[in-house]
């Protein structure tokens, strides 16, 4: 079974996501600063918290922005396409994601062939809608776990990256969050 | 590698960066070839496409190799971003196309696209399809920079976005990205791309 991850950007998405009962959210777009409060306070009551390091804004990328997620707020991990960005944030026990861009062959396989050591928790190719076509490159070359994020616009695209093999899926929009625990994934 | 057999080996004279060209020519033959190892050279250059999209090739050691394509009576772009040994910059440009003659080049950055239509090369540029929340920031760049042709990847997004890309941007669409089956290029064809680009030699017709 996958598992649907509600890609918020403010504090109306995460409340959203949080009153439809998810555990887990990736802060993809829009200031970590604005919302900090309430996505502390998520993480205080257990909900996982992602965040995509590469577009939400207020956060350097350095290991001070680092340790402030890993010990002020407490949250789970990060997404980054840089591969360094992920080894300092593994040293503050940090799940790392690294994002992987799915456009052409040469770019994928480039970008899986750069993954360094540690392994990365996971890996979140984007767009998630590629995965069902891309998934026999990214098994002949990693078994890292997948993630996907991007251009999920239905349960179905949710459910079909999943089928393929992927782990996590990641959608923004409130349709899928609602819809997706309905679909079976089989 | 084949290069050009005439007395005087290097590039042609006057470069065809004109699009009436490449256009008419799609019309016929709707692929362009993209290049990632120099063995698949060969292959495209006796395929009937009427471009080659070069990535990653080393800048300099570029030349026989377009003029190889430009001989057959093809295209040559060259992927700017890609090209090891080159600065990204219109210095870079203005090289590919004054001393290495290149028909056009490929970019993801708008700021190329300009140097590119200064040198009176076509300017290709991507249209990157990797997160929908990035996309009409992303649309808004190619409208401003207004290149000659938008390369849409990944194929497979292609469908799901073309409607809104041909409401904000009235620019000829090449599909390319994991185009590796006849149903890719069909899908795309069908909704209004010019051409496929694809490094799949089994789409090279």
């Amino acid at each position: 079974m996958g598992v649907m991850l509600p890609a918020v950007r403010d504090g109306a998405s995460l409340n959203q996501a949080l009153d439809l009962g998810y555990r887990q959210v990736l802060l993809e777009r829009g200031s970590l600063l604005s919302i900090v409060g309430p996505l502390a306070g998520a993480a205080r009551q257990g909900v996982a918290i992602f965040v995509n390091l590469d577009a939400v804004e207020g956060l350097a990328p350095d290991s001070a922005a680092l340790a402030f997620l890993a010990t002020d707020l407490g949250f789970s991990g990060v997404l980054s396409v840089k591969p360094h960005l992920l080894q300092e944030a593994s040293r503050f026990r940090l799940r790392t994601i690294q994002r992987i861009h799915a456009l052409d062959s040469t770019g994928l396989e480039t970008g899986l062939h750069s993954l360094v050591s540690p392994a990365p928790f996971a890996i979140a190719i984007a767009p998630a809608v590629a995965i069902p076509q891309v998934m026999p490159i990214i098994r002949s070359i990693t078994s890292t776990p997948v993630w996907g994020t991007g251009f999920i616009s239905s349960a179905e695209q949710a459910a079909e990256a999943l089928r393929a093999g992927a782990a996590v899926v990641s959608s923004a929009r409130i349709e899928v969050w609602r819809d997706f625990s309905r679909t079976p994934v089989s | 590698m084949a290069t050009r057999t005439t007395v005087t080996p290097g590039r042609p004279r006057a470069v065809d960066g004109s699009m009436s060209r490449l256009l008419e020519a799609f019309g016929h033959v709707p692929v362009a070839a993209v290049i990632r190892r120099g063995e698949d050279l060969p292959r495209a250059l006796a395929s009937q496409v009427p471009a080659v999209f070069f990535l990653r090739a080393p800048a300099f050691h570029l030349g026989p190799l377009v003029w190889a394509v430009q001989a057959r009576a093809k295209l040559a772009f060259v992927h700017i971003d890609l090209i090891a040994g080159l600065g990204k910059d219109r210095a870079g440009i203005a090289f590919l196309a004054r001393d290495i003659g290149v028909n056009g080049i490929i970019t993801s950055h708008s700021g190329l696209v300009a140097a590119a239509r200064a040198e009176k090369v076509i300017a290709v540029q991507r249209l990157l399809l990797h997160d929908d929340l990035a996309l009409p920031s992303a649309m808004s760049a190619l409208d401003h920079a207004r290149p000659d042709i938008v390369e849409v990847l990944p194929g497979v997004i292609f469908p799901l976005v073309v409607n809104e890309i041909r409401s904000r941007l009235p620019l000829p669409i090449i599909v390319g990205g994991f185009v590796t089956e006849p149903a890719h290029r069909d899908a795309a064809l069908e909704r209004g791309a010019l051409a496929v680009s694809t490094s799949t030699p089994e789409l090279w017709p």
